[in-house]
């Protein structure tokens, strides 16, 4: 399994440290990405799920957050693997925005309001698409690598800088035309009509819908191996949230990137996604091919969260709530999460914290349903009622 | 309007006993440009809107951001005034029979009686020409509860002032008392007397929603305006807030009006729903009605865009193309036509549909544009700077579906082009079945929702 794996995080924890005490927003969290795949990663607010995207561009501030332990492994084309949490900045810099890249749940706040979408997206190009860009403008030989030093150094109006250091006038114009056709070729992909004229204007002056497929351009303009989608969609409306998926799978299937899909809608991972990691309180609860997951929730948590989403059959006021809330996350204690909302809680969850155990092809739960007293080592009656699955559950 | 004056027709929701029945409201924002602040045009929010909300029912308005339904719940909550139209407070059956008889009548043909009855009405029921009493006793019956219950509650009171304040507003308690009112709110919501000295920060998002919903319901109101209250929830906690909201409305016979753009959740809890679109109800009828056999395309749209859990049978999945249009300058005809996989001919094209097109689809055309004379939305003369343009512009126009819709060919002299489309009167909503309403010419014509043309160019 692992030579075929783009992206392989094992063991990650996050902590953020406050006044009140260690938050434990990711917590001893692994899984694997395939090329090509979509993995969607579903929880509610404050799961965690958002910091674990984050963390794999190693994007979480450090103070306040802190990597406590495990390691983020991108495979490279010479089946190598980086860790990009033990990188150095420089490096994670190449990756960011090139082999993985980001889009953000609010396209509003994520593009920046003093930048025309046009200098927004050359700046994908300078970082890391240089001597493309000289090759497209007939100048390979002028010494890319002297203008790239430079546009590292100033990176905010990279082409600004680069166009004024070429001393000739003609080739300053075509250095800026072949920006600016990497620019709408890129806009052209996501479908964007005019793309000339979405160049010119601020961010301000588009549609919600439009602006996040600005941001998808940014994200795929240097074709990367991965795309994290942090909630693409939730500040959309129905018909365009529509549109962007359906934008997003199509440019998966042309240009075969793998995704992590972060949402917290079920019904969207059922269209979407290969495989679907459940998340609660900072640790994978359930994982698994999205299919199988929602068809047979095997996690008591998952079950609620299905149960909860209104449907046309459910009676009125009998939607199946999960009672209680979310637990604290800061220093919790050393047991199941889930126990004080799960109807099943026994005192071997209130004592023991639940490990992923395989239930099926693919299939991981961390459930002490599927349990044996003997592996927890603890006595049988604080066992929970188990879950009748087929096979043997191993650990 | 027209609309009322049908003789079939009384209002959207029927001859029912209604907590409140709007007839023909509008909201029109001025838009100001310039140094002097010139009104340059109006933002149709809400554009003609009637409808009638029954008592003891839970009536949904869906419909995408920016299509006026907010606007609408702050019309009816009393936050926002309407530029036109009426708001009638608890009107019966018969009074509601009696309105839309006296509204179609001019002031002429009235008798002696009809203009008796009509001020007998106005004072009693007539939001704005009620007693001052009156009105400040529907401000109490009818509360409201926000989309964003981190914004709508004050970050610096406790809950116990949040909650008690309409209490003290109107006089009903103070002191201890006011405090055990505000416990027995809070309990009636699933918090309790813990909670009382808390401040909003202290709660999650599940928790201050409960706060909001305590306070709308401090003066035991009969109608409240819900706008998305669950949309900043998780599925879980709002699961539990529906919950909630169905438990007070049976305990408590609360009316609804619930806002909101989440399908799934309007199918949940609504008896019957309105569709809203750029301003004006595209569909109304009940809610399994609605949702099993769409009268509008649009409500067609929306709900194959919503995403389901359940497999649903490989029938084909409308879409919606282009954006919004300008709510300033609305499509003429039927508002949804520019973006409708059903547009025909009779759907209203206009100039403004094809000038908006080309915009958008061929920029450098559009730029040679140098002069636009209008002699109506539908009759305009276009001048190109040269005729190849003009040429042009006469092809692709011969390419859109507006095409269908010219009342005779495009003709093009030099470098100008002139162009006349049929004239179409604005859709209205026309009742097609028992209680169902909707607004699409082509059903009203044929019925039923026309199938997809598979085959349609654009």
């Amino acid at each position: 399994m692992s030579d075929t794996t783009l992206l392989r995080v094992e063991d990650l924890s996050v902590h953020f440290r406050s006044s009140k005490g260690v938050a434990h927003a990711v917590d001893h969290v692994s899984f694997d990405i395939k090329p090509h795949e979509t993995l969607a990663l579903v929880g509610e607010t404050g799961c965690g799920k958002s910091v674990t995207a984050r963390s794999i561009l190693r994007l979480v501030p450090e103070p306040p957050g802190e990597y406590a332990s495990g390691e983020v492994f991108l495979r490279n084309a010479n089946d190598s693997e980086t860790d990009i949490l033990s990188s150095s900045p420089k490096e994670v810099r190449a990756i960011r925005g090139d082999r993985i890249s980001m889009i953000f749940q609010d396209p509003g706040k994520a593009l920046n309001p003093g930048l025309t979408i046009g200098r927004q997206l050359a700046e994908v190009f300078g970082e890391h698409r240089l001597s493309m860009l000289f090759e497209n403008a007939e100048m390979a030989d002028s010494k890319p690598s002297r203008l790239a030093q430079r546009v590292a150094q100033q990176r905010a109006n990279a082409f600004q800088k680069i166009v004024f250091d070429v001393t000739s006038r003609g080739a300053s114009k075509r250095l800026q035309k072949a920006i600016d056709e990497s620019v709408m070729d890129a806009l052209a992909d996501t479908g964007i009509p005019n793309p000339r004229k979405i160049m010119q204007s601020y961010p301000h002056e588009l549609s919600g819908g439009m602006k996040q497929r600005v941001m998808i351009a940014q994200a795929l303009a240097c074709d990367p191996d991965l795309l994290i989608a942090d909630e693409p969609t939730t500040a959309l409306d129905v018909t365009i949230q529509a549109r962007i998926l359906e934008l997003i799978h199509q440019m998966q299937q042309r240009r075969g990137m793998a995704i992590l899909y972060i949402t917290h809608d079920l019904s969207l991972v059922r269209e979407f996604a290969d495989r679907v990691a459940v998340m609660y309180a900072g640790r994978i609860v359930e994982m698994g091919p999205s299919a199988d997951v929602l068809a047979s929730p095997q996690h008591p948590y998952t079950q609620g969260l299905l149960d909860a989403i209104p449907r046309a059959a459910t009676p009125r006021g009998e939607l199946a709530a999960i009672p209680g809330t979310v637990p604290q996350l800061i220093d919790p204690p050393a047991q199941c999460h889930f126990a004080s909302r799960c109807e099943f809680a026994s005192a071997a969850c209130r004592s023991v914290i639940p490990v992923p155990l395989t239930t099926g092809p693919g299939r991981t739960v961390a459930c002490h349903r599927f349990d044996s007293a003997e592996s927890l080592g603890v006595p049988a009656d604080f066992m929970p009622v188990a879950a009748t699955v087929k096979g043997k559950p191993s650990r | 309007m027209t609309m009322l004056n049908n003789t079939q027709s009384n209002l959207l929701g029927g001859a029912t006993d209604a907590v409140l029945s709007m007839r023909d409201v509008k909201v029109h924002y001025p838009v100001k440009e310039g140094l002097l602040q010139q009104v340059t045009g109006y933002v149709r929010a809400v554009d003609g809107v009637s409808l009638s909300i029954p008592r003891g029912q839970t009536l949904g308005l869906v419909g995408e951001s920016g299509c006026g339904k907010t606007t609408l719940g702050r019309v009816i909550s009393g936050l926002v005034a309407p530029t036109n139209g009426e708001l009638w407070v608890d009107v019966s059956p018969e009074d509601q029979k009696e309105i839309d008889r006296l509204s179609s009548l001019s002031p002429k043909e009235m008798g002696q009686a009809d203009q008796a009855t009509l001020k007998r009405l106005k004072e009693n029921n007539l939001l704005g020409s009620m007693s001052k009493e009156k009105q400040r006793h529907y401000r109490r019956n009818c509360q409201v509860v926000f989309q964003d219950a981190f914004s709508s509650l004050n970050p610096r009171q406790l809950v116990r002032d949040i909650v008690g304040r309409p209490l003290r507003v109107h006089h009903e308690a103070s002191g201890d008392d006011l405090d055990e009112k505000v416990v027995e709110l809070l309990e009636k919501v699933g918090l309790g007397r813990q909670h009382l000295l808390r401040y909003p920060h202290q709660f999650s998002g599940g928790q201050r929603q409960r706060i909001s919903i305590a306070r709308a319901l401090a003066l035991n109101p009969e109608f409240v305006v819900l706008d998305e209250p669950t949309s900043a929830l998780d599925v879980s906690v709002q699961a539990q807030i529906l919950n909630l909201l169905v438990e007070l409305q049976k305990d408590m016979g609360l009316t609804y009006l619930f806002i909101t753009h989440d399908l799934g959740v309007v199918q949940h809890m609504a008896d019957s729903i309105a569709v809203m679109y750029l301003g004006q109800i595209a569909e109304f009828g009940p809610t399994a009605d609605v949702f099993n056999n769409p009268l509008h395309p649009y409500t067609r749209i929306l709900r194959d865009s919503n995403p389901s859990l359940e497999d649903d049978d490989e029938r084909e999945k409308w879409d919606l193309s282009g954006t919004v249009p300008n709510p300033i300058n609305p499509p003429r005809g039927c508002r949804l036509h520019p973006r409708c996989p059903l547009a025909k001919a009779e759907c209203g094209w206009s100039v403004d549909d094809v000038l908006t097109d080309t915009e958008r689809h061929a920029p450098v055309l559009f730029e040679t544009i140098t002069r636009v004379q209008r002699s109506s939305d539908f009759s305009v003369r276009i001048e190109f700077d040269q005729a190849d343009s003009a040429t042009q512009f006469a092809t692709r126009v011969g390419q859109l579906s507006a095409h269908d819709a010219l009342d005779r060919p495009v003709a093009v002299e030099g470098a100008s082009v002139d162009m006349s489309f049929v004239e179409v009167s604005d859709a209205e909503l026309e009742q097609m079945q028992e209680g169902r309403w909707s607004s699409c010419t082509r059903t009203q014509q044929l019925g039923a929702l026309p199938e997809l043309d598979s085959n349609k160019s654009q």
